[in-house]
């Protein structure tokens, strides 16, 4: 087990550094960061300026590693455009979408474990159809529509709801609502799967045959071992909620990371980009190792096979 | 000999993978729902001028905002209204399906191209070309895909074909997985081994071999991913970082509807609407595909 989470800590070493590469060459190879920054009616006075006080003007692989060893001794670097250290700025958001990411998780399991069980145990019946209608249509809706509707149901038509800001906990519900819909489908099915098998295994059948009651072999026999599988899924798809929340932050103004990147892209606040983009990839690749160990714990065939 | 080729002729046919394919194919209902349905779009977009006699970008400032024909107010000279600039609606729709779709087929074509490719190679090879192809394969899902595409649309300038290219290079990993394991499955058959064993080239093992028998899968994620392109197309729209006007898609009609969300709710409606059609018709097709391809996986 300790080799399994020192070779696993090794490859997201890797990963995350090179990931920090790309999110270091996106925002500074494919244009010329300098005009971006000086804006539309900056001389080229202005902009040869930028570029010397940015450091802009020297070799590219020095320009990274100045910034990586500021990084790793925590200095994240100055927005330019908020005048503040870039790590206060994302120190003030990191926490919305954190919330926000682990509200809609939190969601998405509450909506689909339950509705993979009821799927599992009534297979080809109309709750299996409509589980998997919910899936499928939860696929074909983009998420800023689906925003836009909960926004006009709740907000608009039945003013239960506020849809704007993040200043209390009703804030957050709609957002995670909309965020955490798009991990439905993906858990449900693993949920409806597992279930299907491990109801068929014969432990299960054991423990219909001492009579224990139906609860009980559903949830403490069956579950959870179907849960095992769902238990990484959910780590993952929260990083993939990390990166895809930029959609969702937007329609509802949350102050979050994603809506930060979002205007710091329109600012061409360079310096904020790539911190955002390192501390997004980051927190994926962390996510995956967390999944990964998490199903080594739970499922020792993983770990010694 | 020939009365014995005749002869055998029908159920040889009969039992011929692609014609039982198809035959499935043409029994399954979502087939007919999905491709019904995209087919209505497609032809919608490619004859849009027949359709309707209003220029989409034709802005008529003193009729700005008229409701649809179902509104007391309506009239059927706009059968669905016009927007905020008094462009035809109707119009509108029917134009906006083009440049989304263009951007979907063109995508997956890059997208398709390049995974593929990675992954027949990690497949077939295996070892290290494996390990590489997985670990380059770790980094792109690490990245999160709108924010990568949002800052170098932002960074590069914004253009139909940078669109296209940006989302073509990010939405690759799919086809990667699924061919790569499709691949590990035929590379220890038989008739692979055969092959080798009669000194075909790699290329020939390769797109003669292995490719034509990975179809099923391919078509199954190309759908997949279609709609993937067609979402994040729209979403970077209606962020204001994809089409840029004087080109318009769905996605960027919601966009430029967002404000009247409170009064006219139709306008997001509307484009909403042909958005989640032309999805849901695409993922009906794929898991038609699906169904007939890999029976065994059937829910």
């Amino acid at each position: 087990m300790l080799r399994f989470i020192a070779q696993r800590l090794l490859v997201t070493a890797l990963v995350i550094a090179v990931t920090s590469v790309v999110a270091f060459s996106l925002v500074h190879l494919t244009g010329d960061p300098a005009v971006a920054m000086a804006g539309e009616n900056a001389s080229p006075e202005d902009v040869e300026a930028i570029r010397k006080l940015y450091g802009f003007d020297r070799p590219i692989w020095e320009q990274y590693l100045t910034w990586v060893a500021r990084f790793i001794a925590g200095d994240f670097g100055r927005s330019h455009y908020l005048k503040l250290g870039v790590g206060e700025v994302l120190a003030e958001h990191i926490p919305v979408t954190a919330m926000l990411g682990v509200l809609a998780l939190g969601f998405a399991l509450a909506l689909s474990i339950p509705l993979g069980v009821v799927a599992a145990l009534r297979p080809n019946t109309m709750i299996d159809r409509l589980a998997l209608w919910i899936a499928v249509a939860g696929q074909a809706l983009p998420s800023f529509l689906f925003a836009l509707g909960l926004i006009y149901v709740f907000g608009v038509l039945l003013r239960w709801l506020p849809v704007s800001g993040d200043t209390t906990w009703r804030h957050f519900i709609l957002p995670s609502v909309a965020l955490g819909y798009y991990a439905t489908p993906a858990i449900m099915r693993l949920t409806r799967s597992g279930m299907m098998e491990t109801l068929q295994s014969d432990h299960v059948r054991t423990a219909r045959a001492f009579g224990l009651s139906r609860w009980r072999v559903v949830v403490r026999h069956g579950l959870r071992h179907a849960i095992i599988p769902v238990v990484s899924l959910a780590a993952v798809q929260l990083g993939f909620m990390l990166g895809g929340s930029i959609v969702i932050e937007t329609v509802f103004s949350l102050k979050g990371l994603g809506y930060l990147a979002w205007q710091s892209i329109q600012r061409a606040d360079i310096e904020v980009i790539q911190a955002i983009l390192l501390v997004i990839a980051a927190a994926y690749a962390v996510l995956t190792l967390v999944a990964d160990i998490l199903n080594a714990a739970l499922d020792p065939r993983i770990r010694i096979g | 000999m020939a009365a014995m080729v005749s002869t055998a002729a029908p159920s040889v046919a009969a039992l011929s993978p692609g014609r039982v394919a198809l035959r499935r194919t043409l029994r399954h209902g979502s087939f007919w729902a999905g491709g019904g349905i995209l087919l209505v779009i497609l032809l919608a977009a490619i004859l849009a001028p027949l359709l309707t006699p209003h220029d989409p970008t034709w802005q008529d400032l003193g009729k700005r905002l008229v409701p649809p024909v179902w509104d007391t107010r309506g009239s059927w000279e706009h059968p669905l209204g016009t927007d905020q600039l008094g462009r035809d609606y109707l119009a509108r729709l029917i134009y906006g399906g083009r440049i989304s779709l263009l951007i979907g087929f063109v995508t997956v074509l890059i997208s398709g191209a390049i995974g593929t490719a990675l992954g027949v190679a990690a497949g077939y090879w295996g070892g290290r070309v494996d390990l590489l192809i997985n670990f380059i394969l770790t980094i792109r899902l690490t990245l999160p895909v709108v924010l990568v595409a949002l800052v170098v649309v932002a960074l590069v300038g914004n253009s139909l074909t940078i669109l296209m290219l940006v989302i073509g290079l990010l939405l690759w990993d799919r086809f990667t997985i699924v061919t790569r394991s499709a691949t590990q499955q035929m590379a220890s058959r038989e008739f692979i081994v055969a092959a080798q064993a009669i000194g075909s080239s790699t290329g020939r093992i390769l797109l003669k071999e292995i490719l034509p028998n990975i179809t099923g899968p391919l078509i199954v994620v190309a759908s997949v991913e279609l709609a993937h392109a067609i979402l994040l197309e729209a979403a970077l729209s209606f962020l204001g970082l994809g089409v840029q006007p004087p080109l318009f898609t769905w996605g960027l009609m919601i966009a430029e509807a967002k404000n009247q969300l409170f009064f006219r709710p139709w306008l997001i409606a509307i484009p909403g609407a042909a958005l989640v059609a032309l999805i849901f018709a695409i993922n009906l097709l794929g898991d038609a595909v699906r169904d007939v391809t890999a029976p065994e996986g059937r829910a």
